[in-house]
């Protein structure tokens, strides 16, 4: 081709503009593009507030752990069950999740954003006042995940703020345990989802929820950071407090036991920030504990129990190497058989690090994962039994515990010895991540969902109730 | 579609300050050959933009009353005649048209340009103003577009001053700050602006990567008020985590606190950045003692790190020339100066540092007392210490004064001339990274502590582990914001200090089961990489560690796989080793001969915009970004063709739209 022929000038005409999909959880909300394989977009859930000079001020995403703001306090407007309990904040993380990396503060008017020629005299005096503010998805449909335990109010809720204050074309609502199901790339399964505040198994038939069959309880990976916390105090020598690193100038390398030797930061005591930051912040340091350190008895049987050659399983446990962890100040100790005890509880109720102080009740039998995948598997009809547990799709962010998997299949075939038990976990991070929201990237891009999504007109025909008959 | 041509390629690597520039690859990478400032001007209509700032001015016909005269200034005719252009002696080399020349070289602030208010009625003349700065619009604040119509005349002005042929791809180098919808609005500007047969946005952590031919690395790239800092990961860039335009973190928070710390004795703000600029400011790595009597401010003092500082880091080969007289020369130390720059660094290893280190200056301290009583003596000899070590040090300050306009010319050019004087500074000069007083609403701990806390963040949340170690130790310091002298090393000391685990932490100690005899090394820096042998010795628990002493050491825990579980969730995020255990920073590449450092002058501008075809002096890879927007060229356009999906053409374009650049987005 000669360079100094201008090319043909076929232009591209058409508006294709995908969807926006947006899975909310309580640690963290996802949010990118449908069609793509992983949310451009991840923020904690939880925001800081702070005030300055008399004015309130907010924080979302990442940037409050970086630094810190005088008087911060964190909080999160999901509660515990994962259903939203403030709305206005709920909107505002959400807002900020797409916003912040996808779709910009606000569309842009068309007429100003550079890529338009407005000739002389044709300027729109007869458009102002029409619509003086684009809304932030005016041009984007948008997929939402929520719990298969959402209450209708809550998903009424949702649609009126994606309808009416987003202005978004298009809406839908799907169950993440369905989502997690397609992630898969099944159209039924049992999904065992282990997130930070809940774990739930939800069995899905064909793209549907068996309502009954939803199971949930709070041993998250929440739970298991309080039993961490739990250990921390009554470990051996000491007790381990967590300094988080925003409170830490420098440290000085001490051996495996020996008390930290650290120059703490010093804040003045109008700008301390909050507990709750301090609490968030330790969290972080508890995640990477988690993710060095703590491991499940693979099994077979409970970790209080017999081997099948007779040793206890305590005993095996004991033998194997310890796992060292240093801890932002400095001090640092090997880990042995406790790294198995703090997450013991998930699979026996029994074998819960009693804590006194801590935010969670003892667990009960009813709410470790194998009862609550009997309890959903009894819900359902008997026929499909079988096809689910061929079918169970383990996903969630905590769920990636070194060892879950393993301990999981040897209980489920212990429980069930005659069906044919199947585990589908990806051991791509991100896909247990994200489970959910690639779910509903798939859905989203799919060209039969097309007929599927509540438009705009269909919403201001029937109201916010349309979610109930259309979303099940 | 023809294969595309070295020669025809178009790079844009836009920044808030400098929009770097170049058409065609050379045969060796250079530095950019356009530097534009990143700004523009409004036109006389609305919504248009140019690139200076254009200044009407009137033929005066009646006599100047200069009452109800409009606000037009008057300005120099033609800037070869000002005689700035004697002073820069550059403008000769330059390629474009000379009347471009000069743009910028001036400092802010100067331009009260011969305001001879003129009563006029006829003539309008229309005139670029190529010196001022005043009215711009920069389109870019902290990586984020803030103006788009500006952001998009810029480009165009860009492209047309390179008038590329027709078949010329652009690559354009995207802030990492850009929204997906960012990044889809330029694309469809470039094409249908542009009718570019080819169109490449590539990150710009991604570009430093194939700048220093690296897959993986944690890149931070800091601006003029802002840090971006990213973890690539074989050549993908993990956005979750990623520190986008982290605030007050780029150059300028350094001269606000040396504005902040000599501001009370007379310093502007200019003065300031240029001391920043300057070859004796620098930062000291945290523990250092500053030189003097200062010695009781440490910068938060840590025996276990000074020791490695001082004299050996060779900043002997830039002592400054003998001072010039008319300063105050006499607060330094003079006869024992010789000798003051050797310590003795065997004393201070084996020693108690601290006491050592503070008995000496001690010592200093008193000698220089003693001296200051005995007399002036001594003035005119050289002094030959590390600037670390000297109390005070001087630069030289330039400035364009105004000269009068003559009196029979009072409507002449405004006329400047550039004058330097020597300006002493003391220890101020090595606090420019610490905390700030007026912090606003961050409790920060300094500059450096939030780019160390940002990278510690930025790492651990990239999802796959076993690279995280990889990732700490090969940390590429890039942006103009880094130039300072010392940066890099201060900046591992403030990692080093804080978040470096401690040897025990990371080897089994006192508790080794009998089982277990040998040591794991510290870290995973030098056994093999565990990426090469992931399918040899699958073990979680392996990675970093001699695959021997994992299978001797799990000999009796196998890894429970069962046959009826998907075989892919063998693999596990988890059982691997807390990091970091080293933080090291890569080495740049050394075939590029025209990137090494050079020395940087401290003149106005240098290493802000220049004008368009400014030369490119004084850049070496703090700008990778764009000897990786070199080479990914090369490979995207040229070698790959687009095999491997690396830019989008014009024909998916028209087909998919804007929104299918995130496909292609690298």
């Amino acid at each position: 081709m000669n360079p100094s022929i201008p090319p043909s000038t076929a232009e591209y005409g058409g508006d294709e503009v995908s969807a926006i999909v947006l899975d909310s959880g309580y640690s963290t909300t996802r949010a990118g593009f449908a069609g793509e394989d992983t949310p451009k977009s991840l923020i904690p859930t939880y925001y800081g507030r702070y005030s300055l000079d008399g004015q309130e001020k907010l924080v979302f995403g990442d940037d409050v752990f970086v630094t810190p703001r005088p008087g911060l306090s964190v909080h999160n407007p999901m509660g515990r069950d994962g259903i939203v309990e403030d709305w206005d904040m709920a909107e505002r993380v959400w807002e900020y999740a797409f916003t912040s990396r996808l779709t910009g503060p606000k569309s842009g008017n068309p007429l100003q954003n550079g890529l338009n020629d407005v000739l002389e005299g044709e300027l729109p005096t007869d458009m102002e006042g029409v619509e003086s503010e684009e809304k932030l998805l005016a041009d984007s449909p948008l997929l939402m995940s929520e719990p298969g335990w959402n209450p209708t109010k809550a998903r009424e809720k949702t649609i009126e703020i994606a309808m009416e204050k987003w202005g978004t074309p298009a809406f839908y609502l799907a169950r993440n345990g369905v989502l997690s199901a397609f992630a898969a790339g099944k159209a039924s399964a049992l999904v065992v989802d282990i997130g930070a505040s809940n774990i739930s198994v939800t069995p899905v038939h064909d793209g549907m929820i068996l309502k009954r069959g939803v199971q949930h309880s709070p041993l998250g990976g929440d739970y298991i950071s309080s039993q961490i916390r739990a250990l921390f105090k009554s470990n051996a020598p000491q007790p381990i407090s967590i300094t988080p690193h925003y409170l830490i100038s420098s440290k000085t390398a001490v051996d495996a036991g020996q008390p930290p030797q650290v120059k703490l930061k010093t804040f003045p005591p109008d700008r301390v920030p909050d507990s709750s930051y301090r609490t968030l912040l330790e969290e972080r340091t508890l995640s990477e504990f988690k993710e060095c350190v703590v491991q499940v008895w693979p099994g077979p049987n409970k970790l209080s129990a017999t081997g099948p050659n007779g040793v206890p399983n305590e005993e095996v446990a004991k033998s194997n190497p310890g796992r060292p962890f240093e801890f932002p100040d400095g001090y640092n100790q090997v880990f042995g058989i406790d790294r198995y005890r703090v997450v013991e509880s998930l699979f026996d109720a029994k074998a819960a690090i009693p804590d006194p102080e801590s935010l969670f009740p003892t667990p009960s039998p009813a709410q470790t994962v194998p009862e609550l995948i009997k309890n959903a598997l009894n819900g359902v009809d008997v026929d499909v039994r079988p096809h689910l547990l061929a079918n169970v799709v383990v996903t969630g962010a905590s769920s990636l515990l070194y060892g879950f998997t393993d301990r999981l299949n040897q209980e489920l075939m212990q429980m069930f010895p005659g069906p044919r038990v199947r585990i589908s976990a990806p051991g791509n991070t991100a896909e247990r991540k994200f489970g959910s929201w690639i779910g509903g990237s798939i859905l989203a891009s799919l060209g039969t969902f097309h007929q599927m999504w509540i438009s705009k007109k269909e919403f201001d025909e029937h109201g916010p109730n349309i979610v109930e008959k259309r979303c099940k | 579609m023809p294969p595309f041509k070295d020669e025809h390629i178009l790079i844009i690597a836009p920044g808030s300050q400098v929009t770097l520039a170049q058409l065609g690859l050379p045969e060796s990478f250079t530095p950019a050959r356009f530097r534009f400032p990143t700004r523009m001007f409004p036109a006389e209509k609305k919504g248009e933009y140019e690139p200076y700032r254009i200044r009407e001015r009137r033929q005066e016909v009646q006599v100047s009353n200069g009452i109800d005269a409009p606000k037009d200034d008057v300005d120099m005719k033609d800037p070869e005649s000002a005689p700035q252009e004697a002073v820069k002696p550059e403008t000769t080399e330059k390629p474009e048209g000379s009347e471009q020349a000069g743009d910028a070289q001036k400092p802010d602030g100067q331009e009260t340009n011969g305001e001879a208010q003129q009563h006029t009625t006829t003539e309008i003349f229309y005139e670029e103003d190529v010196t001022s700065d005043e009215g711009a619009v920069y389109p870019l604040q902290d990586g984020r577009i803030v103006d788009w119509p500006c952001f998009f005349a810029l480009l165009t002005h860009v492209h047309n001053t390179l008038s590329p042929p027709f078949h010329t791809p652009i690559m354009l180098i995207s802030e990492p700050v850009w929204s997906a919808r960012d990044r889809e609005t330029i694309t469809q500007f470039v094409f249908e602006k542009f009718k570019t047969p080819a169109f490449c946005l590539m990150d710009s952590a991604l570009a430093v990567c194939y700048g220093y031919g690296t897959s993986t690395a944690t890149v931070v790239d800091v601006g003029k008020d802002k840090a971006d800092v990213t973890a690539v990961t074989d050549f993908i860039v993990n956005e979750h985590g990623r520190g986008l335009s982290l605030e007050s973190c780029g150059g300028d928070y350094m001269t606000d606190r040396l504005v902040e710390l000599l501001g009370s004795k007379g310093f502007t703000r200019e003065m300031c950045e240029q001391l920043k600029r300057s070859n004796i400011t620098e930062l000291l790595p945290p523990g250092t003692p500053l030189p003097g009597a200062a010695a009781t401010a440490r910068q938060g003092a840590n025996p276990a790190t000074s020791a490695s500082t001082g004299s050996t880091d060779g900043n002997g080969s830039d002592d400054r020339a003998p001072r010039g007289p008319g300063e105050d020369t006499q607060t330094g130390n003079g006869e024992g100066d010789e000798d003051e720059g050797v310590l003795d660094v065997a004393a201070i290893v084996s020693g108690n540092t601290s006491e050592f280190l503070a008995n000496r200056e001690r010592e200093r301290a008193e000698k220089a007392s003693t001296k200051k009583g005995s007399g002036v003596d001594q003035s005119g000899k050289p002094i030959r210490l590390p600037n670390s070590k000297k109390e005070k040090a001087s630069f030289q300050f330039e400035e364009y004064v105004k000269i009068a306009p003559e009196a029979d010319v009072p409507n002449g050019p405004g006329r400047y001339m550039r004058q330097t004087r020597e300006i002493e500074v003391g220890v101020e000069r090595f606090l420019a990274a610490t905390p700030k007083q007026k912090s606003g609403e961050r409790l920060t701990g300094g500059l450096l502590e939030d780019i160390a806390t940002q990278i510690h963040h930025t790492i651990l949340a990239v999802p796959d582990a076993t690279k995280r170690s990889e990732l700490w130790d090969s940390l590429i310091i890039v942006g103009n914001g880094s130039k300072i002298k010392g940066f890099t090393q201060t900046l591992l000391g403030t990692i080093t200090q804080k978040y470096i685990l401690s040897p025990s932490a990371t080897m089994f100690t006192s508790e080794i089961p009998s089982n277990f005899s040998t040591p794991l090394p510290t870290g995973g820096t030098n056994t093999p990489a565990p990426s090469g042998q992931a399918g040899l010795m699958n073990h979680p628990a392996g990675h970093g560690v001699n695959p021997l002493l994992v299978a001797a050491t799990h000999a009796n825990n196998p890894a429970p796989g069962t046959p009826s579980m998907d075989p892919m969730s063998l693999h596990r995020s988890t059982g691997h080793s807390q990091t970091p255990t080293s933080v090291k920073t890569l080495r740049p590449p050394e075939y590029f001969s025209e990137w090494k450092e050079q020395t940087n002058t401290n003149a106005p501008g240098a290493a802000g915009a220049g004008g368009p075809g400014a030369p490119s002096t004084g850049h070496g890879m703090e700008e990778a970004v764009f000897l990786g927007a070199q080479v990914a060229s090369k490979v995207v356009f040229v070698l790959d063709q687009g095999l491997s999906k690396g830019f989008m053409s014009r024909v998916e374009y028209n087909e998919n739209g804007p929104s299918a650049i995130h496909e292609y987005t690298m």
